[in-house]
């Protein structure tokens, strides 16, 4: 049992980083994610139910560990309070973090929102417009996709990671392949790599759009919101005519891809993400120039690099705050040779660090897809690689929130165990972590800085 | 400023969305029950210049108190169930119930049946069915649109 605990902590002192934390069978299993973007598993078996908390190492695995407590009935010795998760049937003070204070009150938001939002509920906690504390309570949207996908084959799998979130379907399906890919010993081929790898750049291209734009949204900049909405509707209108689905569903699949470009697909798309870049270059350097709008970004929703690397942040939330780490670096079975991170000039942590690192990474996103647009793209089957001993497949890919792991575990040809962490889920904390000390209305700027799925999360 | 606002002019032009030809409108309140934000995502687009829905009157209202038309996405869960079912009883009569996709219409949904609550049909009669995984913007739209042009 202390194995685990010392496994854990001499990981995280070499520079590691908890990827995931999921209960299976008798044990609790923690991915434990190398700056190189290896991964291990360390493992503690359960007693009585039981297991050690590691959340004093690493909080990052604290809403881990509350899922675990609420889906598995595992107890965590040294989390307290371990408070729900998923769980909503407990009242108000068994959830949320007890503030007291003169003129402290609470302000409650959701599950409903007044627009076109995902549900979840946030719990504020505030002296006249100061944000003191924010809980959130989300898993309004958990459907029990994990669950429900025990016993399936790898193909059958494919959609319960497939279709738990629009806006991530290839990262979650890439992370499952590869997780199974791992467990049958298979490795990519120079075209399904590269196939791989253009529909993560093209689900990056969409998002990081869109995301630009909910940020001029944020602050009621309609003509920002506009403008990189027309970009989003273009960048999935290519996604249609290049795989015939504007959110890119049913481009992947397990052990090989269907996912073929023509040399007339790749004109068409060539002249687009042109097109694209330019259009979006310019708008961009209008949001620059757009005073008002600017002035609403800098020192808002605060993450230090140091409470980032505590709570986990990844992806462009974490970048933005000076934290390198991109699972794209790392390349595991994909074609992003010679891929180094960028990060905006300022990496202050605030939503204009969190906003300009979108732009950086969407000009970078602009370049990779030049480069793998070069040739025709074929069908293609991975092939025999290292032999599939494992008992445990993990697949860790970067969605253009963040590191997103998926873990299979198999009985011969069936799902055993899945359980996919995706960037949003790891980066929920560091949301409502940005949000204390600031004022209440910055808060729908600073989340939509994050621009976080709740439907990943919730699963 | 001015670039953004000219190009976005242009980009109007060239997209030349006919002119409303309608006296109607419908306010329109959304409820995610579930969703995995395909239906969200395409949903916000409708306002964009491509769409530009506001042009019918047709808009996302901030309240179930404004709204005509309670939009829903997703298979409801168990969890969802309850705030759904508020939001419909806050609405004013003549009140109507729009399923947007093929999870809200009980089609290929994925889930623990101990953690969904039903279609969307299994909680509230439901008036308009938009299928779809996810139903895009064009045919979200013209369903909505239809809708008005329906409505006594």
């Amino acid at each position: 049992m202390s194995g685990y605990l010392e496994l854990v902590e001499s990981a995280l002192a070499a520079g590691s980083r908890v990827g995931a934390l999921y209960a299976s069978g008798g044990s609790v299993r923690t991915v434990i994610v190398s700056p190189h973007g290896a991964t291990q598993i360390a493992e503690a078996p359960l007693r009585d139910g039981r297991a050690p908390s590691i959340v004093g190492l690493a909080p990052a695995a604290a809403w881990d560990e509350r899922e675990a407590a609420d889906l598995y009935g595992i107890r965590f010795d040294g989390h307290e309070p371990l408070r729900p998760l998923v769980h909503h049937d407990l009242d108000l003070a068994g959830w949320t973090v007890p503030v007291h204070g003169e003129d402290v009150y609470q302000v409650a938001v959701g599950p409903t929102h007044a627009g076109v939002i995902e549900s979840g509920h946030f719990r504020f906690h505030v002296v006249g417009d100061r944000i003191l504390q924010l809980d959130a309570r989300l898993f309004y949207k958990h459907r029990g996709l994990e669950r429900a996908a025990e016993g399936q084959s790898a193909d059958g799998g494919l959609a319960y990671v497939g279709r738990a979130c629009a806006a991530c379907a290839v990262s979650n399906s890439v992370a499952y392949a590869h997780a199974w890919e791992e467990l049958l010993g298979l490795a990519p081929t120079a075209d399904l790599a590269r196939g791989r790898t253009i529909l993560l750049e093209l689900e990056r291209l969409w998002s990081h759009l869109n995301d630009i734009g909910a940020i001029c949204a944020g602050v009621g900049f309609a003509a920002g919101n506009s403008g990189f909405a027309a970009l989003t509707e273009r960048a999935r209108r290519l996604n249609e005519r290049l795989t015939g689905h504007r959110f890119l569903f049913g481009a992947v699949q397990v052990g090989g891809s269907r996912f073929t470009l023509t040399r007339d697909d790749l004109a068409h798309a060539r002249t687009e993400l042109e097109e694209l870049r330019a259009e979006s270059r310019r708008a961009w350097r209008e949001l620059l120039f757009n005073a008002s709008f600017q002035d609403r970004l800098p020192d808002v929703g605060v993450v230090s690099a140091e409470d980032g690397r505590a709570l986990g942040a990844v992806g462009p939330a974490a970048r933005a705050s000076g934290l390198p780490d991109d699972a794209r670096a790392a390349g595991r079975r994909l074609a992003y040779d010679g891929f180094a991170a960028v990060a905006p000039r300022r990496t202050a942590g605030d939503v204009q660090a969190r906003l300009e690192q979108r732009a950086v990474e969407l000009l970078q996103t602009f370049d990779l897809l030049d480069d793998l647009l070069a040739d025709p793209l074929d069908a293609s089957a991975a092939v025999p690689g290292a032999p599939g001993a494992e008992a445990v497949g993990v697949g860790l890919v970067e969605s253009p929130r963040g590191a997103t792991v998926c873990v299979v575990e198999r009985d011969g040809a069936l799902i055993r165990r899945l359980h996919l962490r995706t960037g949003s889920y790891a980066n929920w904390p560091v949301v409502a972590h940005a949000a204390a000390g600031n004022l209440l209305p910055d808060f729908p700027l600073i989340n939509k800085s994050f621009e976080l799925c709740y439907a990943c999360a919730d699963r | 400023m001015l670039t953004l606002l000219r190009d976005l002019r242009r980009l109007r032009r060239s997209i030349a969305l006919p002119a409303p030809d309608r006296g109607r409108s419908l306010a329109v309140r959304h409820v995610d029950a579930g969703s995995c934000n395909g239906c969200e995502h395409e949903l916000t687009l409708l306002a964009g210049p491509h769409y530009d829905l506001q042009r019918f009157g047709l808009g996302v209202v901030a309240s179930p108190r404004h709204a005509d038309v309670l939009l829903v996405t997703g298979p409801v869960t168990s969890r969802m169930r309850e705030p759904l079912l508020a939001a419909y009883q806050a609405m004013p009569e003549p009140r109507r119930v729009a399923a947007l996709g093929d999870c809200a219409l009980g089609c290929n949904v994925l889930g623990l049946a101990s953690e969904l609550a039903g279609r969307v049909e299994d909680v509230l009669p439901v008036d308009l069915t938009i299928p779809g995984c996810p139903p895009k913007p064009a045919e979200i739209a013209a369903a909505l649109l239809a809708f008005i042009d329906g409505a006594g």
